[in-house]
């Protein structure tokens, strides 16, 4: 089996749901590598484990939180990470990758990614909590910008100089979302490229594809980032700008919301690999 | 380095332009999430084409709208039996009450049975609480850890005379679930694909429910009154003569040999001692 990253041909995988389970086993689709949401296999035993034990024979594995609220200025979740620990020692993934966001504060957590201040005291915060994080699981870990529907007045620099600092500091990798800095582009309105060019090659280890919708309102449009959508146009246009500039990276199609069949998720696969191939090709 | 150098304090009392700390910025963001009547926040909102209400909008919708999908992933049954509007209202107000205490969405909704019993609009409902329990366990034993069942060959070399003093166990991964409402019909008749007549009888009366899972398929098994009462003696760590007793007293007619050789058969025990 071929790692994720590293490769010398890296290839597009895809996040695995649990209505794709069965199918999955049993065709073994020609993609590259899987990911999954690490608090779904949280749970004792059952199924998802079962599943997820008989996925892994067949395809190298990326971990992907969504609950460890790392920059909450609440104490980070022991509990939590010795769960992701125990699947790590489990499962032997190539990559386990969390938010740069916070969830939770006062014990109360409200189930979404939700935007720092880009400040120098959230840089601190954030730096540290990466830090303890990583010591605890004895391993880098990759951060992955998020969308975001706000803006705070006080924050000091662009998220792009924020996660570049955040990963100078913490020795994280990045996990570049693309559409998510198509969606933040679009609803902020700056120029989804400056973020791109800002980001450190070398840094990257992990890009993120996926699709969003939009909530109309009189006044304008808000991108929201649903993962409930192919990915569209104007992000795979992004996306082979952002191959073209940091090289081609272990890609992921993300789909988490109306999930359609196992098929379309490989066809998205395919689309990411032909970019990814093409970048190859000219390297 | 900190970004600001003003002393602490809470982001209520800050006036409009002032910095406030991670830790205020975060705990003022969730009440205005939690609680629309409360503005805590929407000053450290830059201006943009919209209104800063409108980007805070956009996050109480994620986060009620993803926090019910979790509650209706749970409990579907509770939410075809009171529909959409009465659920969305329902969990609306259960966010609010118990909020989700850590990262792992798998454990959010345990004290949702009880808040409906609680719920004055759903008090008509006398069997929805029970319904939301049953729900609840089928869900914590579909993510349960499986033991090694207890075989029927052990079972066997188990010498009467010591049965009186024993104490078996239950896999951890089953639940007892008792009702005064027919609520395992209820849950039948709720499924996507039950066809043909969806009426209940509440007159039908009392239910005693097994949750249990076997290799991945959560199992509901209808119990005798005996039969529950006797699983669950076991399950408290009750003697065998104990549970005996207890098991007689709900059921005159209590079949116990075949009762064990039913649950041997399905692996329910763990062990003894």
């Amino acid at each position: 089996m071929q790692p994720i990253a590293g490769r010398e041909r890296p290839r597009a995988g895809i996040g695995l749901r649990a209505p794709h389970y069965r199918e999955l086993i049993d065709t073994r689709p020609n993609v590259g590598w899987l990911e999954v949401h690490s608090e779904n296999y949280f749970g004792a035993g059952g199924a998802p484990l079962f599943y997820l034990e008989r996925a892994r024979r067949d395809y190298p594995l990326s971990l992907h939180g969504v609950g460890m609220s790392l920059g909450s200025t609440d104490t980070l979740d022991r509990n939590h990470l010795r769960k992701l620990k125990g699947l790590i020692d489990r499962f032997r993934p190539d990559l386990v990758s969390e938010h740069l966001c916070w969830s939770s504060v006062g014990g109360r957590h409200l189930n979404d990614l939700l935007p720092l201040p880009y400040t120098e005291e959230a840089l601190d915060h954030v730096v540290r909590r990466i830090s303890e994080a990583q010591e605890y699981l004895g391993r880098q870990i990759l951060i992955e910008n998020l969308s975001s529907y706000l803006q705070y007045t006080h924050s000091a620099m662009p998220e792009w100089e924020f996660l570049m600092a955040v990963a100078e500091r913490s020795g994280c990798g990045i996990l570049l979302d693309v559409n998510n800095i198509y969606v933040s582009s679009v609803n902020h309105g700056f120029d989804a490229l400056t973020y791109i060019s800002a980001i450190a090659a070398d840094k990257v280890q992990e890009i993120h594809l996926a699709g969003y919708t939009v909530n109309h309102y009189d006044d304008g449009d808000i991108l929201i980032d649903t993962h409930g959508a192919r990915v569209a146009d104007s992000v795979w246009h992004l996306y082979r700008e952002t191959v073209h500039r940091l090289g081609a990276k272990p890609t992921l199609i993300e789909w988490d919301t109306d999930i359609p069949a196992l098929s379309v998720l490989v066809e998205e696969a395919q689309v990411a690999d032909t970019i990814l191939e093409g970048r190859h090709a000219r390297a | 380095m900190r970004a600001h150098n003003h002393p602490a304090g809470t982001a209520a009392a800050r006036a409009p332009g002032t910095r406030p700390s991670l830790r205020e910025l975060q705990a003022a963001f969730a009440d205005s999430v939690f609680n629309p009547d409360v503005d805590s926040v929407s000053h450290h909102v830059a201006r943009s084409r919209f209104p800063p209400e409108r980007h805070l909008q956009v996050y109480r919708n994620n986060v009620f709208a993803s926090l019910t999908g979790a509650l209706v992933a749970v409990f579907p049954v509770v939410a075809r039996l009171v529909g959409d509007g009465f659920f969305n209202y329902a969990a609306h107000e259960f966010i609010r009450r118990h909020p989700l205490r850590g990262g792992n969405l798998h454990d959010f909704g345990v004290e949702f049975p009880d808040f409906l019993g609680g719920f004055a609009p759903a008090a008509q409902l006398v069997y929805l609480p029970d319904t939301a329990r049953l729900e609840w366990a089928y869900h914590e034993v579909y993510h349960a850890a499986a033991d090694t069942p207890l075989s029927p060959e052990r079972l066997a070399l188990i010498p009467p005379e010591k049965y009186p003093a024993l104490r078996f166990s239950l896999q951890r991964g089953l639940r007892l679930i008792a009702s005064d409402y027919p609520i395992l019909k209820i849950w039948e008749v709720n499924q996507a694909d039950h066809t043909g007549d969806e009426c209940v009888d509440l007159a039908d009366g009392a239910a005693r429910i097994l949750v249990s899972r076997h290799e991945l398929q959560v199992e509901l098994l209808a119990l005798n009154a005996g039969e529950h009462a006797l699983l669950t003696a076991f399950h408290a760590g009750s003697t065998f003569s104990d549970a005996c007793e207890a098991a007689f007293a709900a059921e005159p007619e209590f079949d116990l040999t075949h009762t064990l050789q039913r649950h041997a058969r399905r692996g329910t025990l763990a062990d003894f001692r």
